[in-house]
């Protein structure tokens, strides 16, 4: 923690205090995922599905990195850089599915 | 609030994996998987074992979604009518034996950190690898080290044991697989 040269760094906020506000940000991250996880098994369509799975992959970048920021492990940082280029996938390969098998499925 | 994060995670994880096995629609499923291998790559993550989520994220997120749509492609999906599917009582039989004996098997599991534990049954080696693997290979983790350093050419060979499998897997599709009949 960058602490200004010869003077007392004044701790309002505790280590524990900051990894306890980016944990609980990522439980709450989870429990949205929860929610968004009932769209993925109620959406009457495959589109649905692909959409609220994509939005998912996006919340798990989001709780990676908070998770990377809780714990101190900046590795964690890379993982959500694959997620994110590899999100895009699934979308890409059930579209080009649904396109050659003609219609909508 | 660690164990906050563990619960709801634990929770989107099993509601995923009861949906993967209990819905109908195959299309449904492999979505359905997918958000599967999400959770799991946050578990890995949260426990620390950075290398499995990225192999997790690689495989689970990109991989495993194109071999199963691939593979329904050149299948048939038959349409039911129903969203659920009902379980099947031996299959669940089997399924709840496998649960006691795996419960039984962490419940056994040594302490972290035991000296009664088997990896200390030869000191001296464990030892070795922990005090030299940094100053050999130069990687923080010791686990890293033993399979990309020391045991280097032993992963190489499996590696290209995968590659081979790949590469023979597309010479004998040999052809665009998403192609209208």
């Amino acid at each position: 923690m960058p602490a200004g040269a010869g003077t007392a760094p004044v701790a309002f906020i505790s280590a524990e205090l900051v990894t306890d506000v980016f944990l609980g940000a990522a439980t709450a991250f989870i429990l949205l995922a929860v929610a968004m996880f009932y769209r993925v098994v109620k959406g009457p369509s495959t589109q649905d599905r692909v959409l609220a799975v994509n939005v998912l992959g996006t919340n798990t970048v989001v709780v990676l990195a908070l998770l990377a920021a809780a714990l101190g492990e900046p590795s964690l940082l890379d993982i959500a850089l694959v997620y994110a280029l590899l999100n895009f996938l699934m979308a890409v390969a059930i579209s080009k599915f649904t396109v050659e098998r003609g219609g909508v499925l | 609030m660690v164990s906050a994060f563990g619960i709801a995670l634990f929770g989107f994880v099993l509601a995923t994996a009861l949906a993967t096995a209990l819905l109908r629609d195959i299309l449904a499923v492999i979505v359905v998987f997918a958000a599967y291998s999400l959770g799991m790559a946050l578990f890995y993550a949260f426990l620390l074992a950075p290398d499995v989520a990225m192999t997790e994220a690689a495989i689970g997120a990109g991989v495993t979604t194109l071999l199963l749509l691939l593979t329904i492609a050149t299948t048939v999906r038959d349409d039911v009518g129903i969203a659920i599917e009902r379980p099947n009582l031996p299959a669940l039989v089997v399924f709840g034996g496998l649960l006691v004996v795996m419960i039984g098997t962490v419940t056994q599991f040594p302490a972290l950190g035991s000296r009664n534990a088997p990896v200390w049954s030869n000191p001296e080696v464990t030892q070795y690898y922990l005090e030299h693997s940094y100053k050999d290979t130069k990687v923080h983790n010791a686990v890293t080290a033993v399979l990309a350093g020391y045991r280097g050419f032993d992963t190489f060979g499996e590696a290209v044991v995968v590659f081979a499998a790949g590469i023979s897997t597309l010479a004998v599709l040999g052809r665009e697989v998403f192609t209208r009949e």
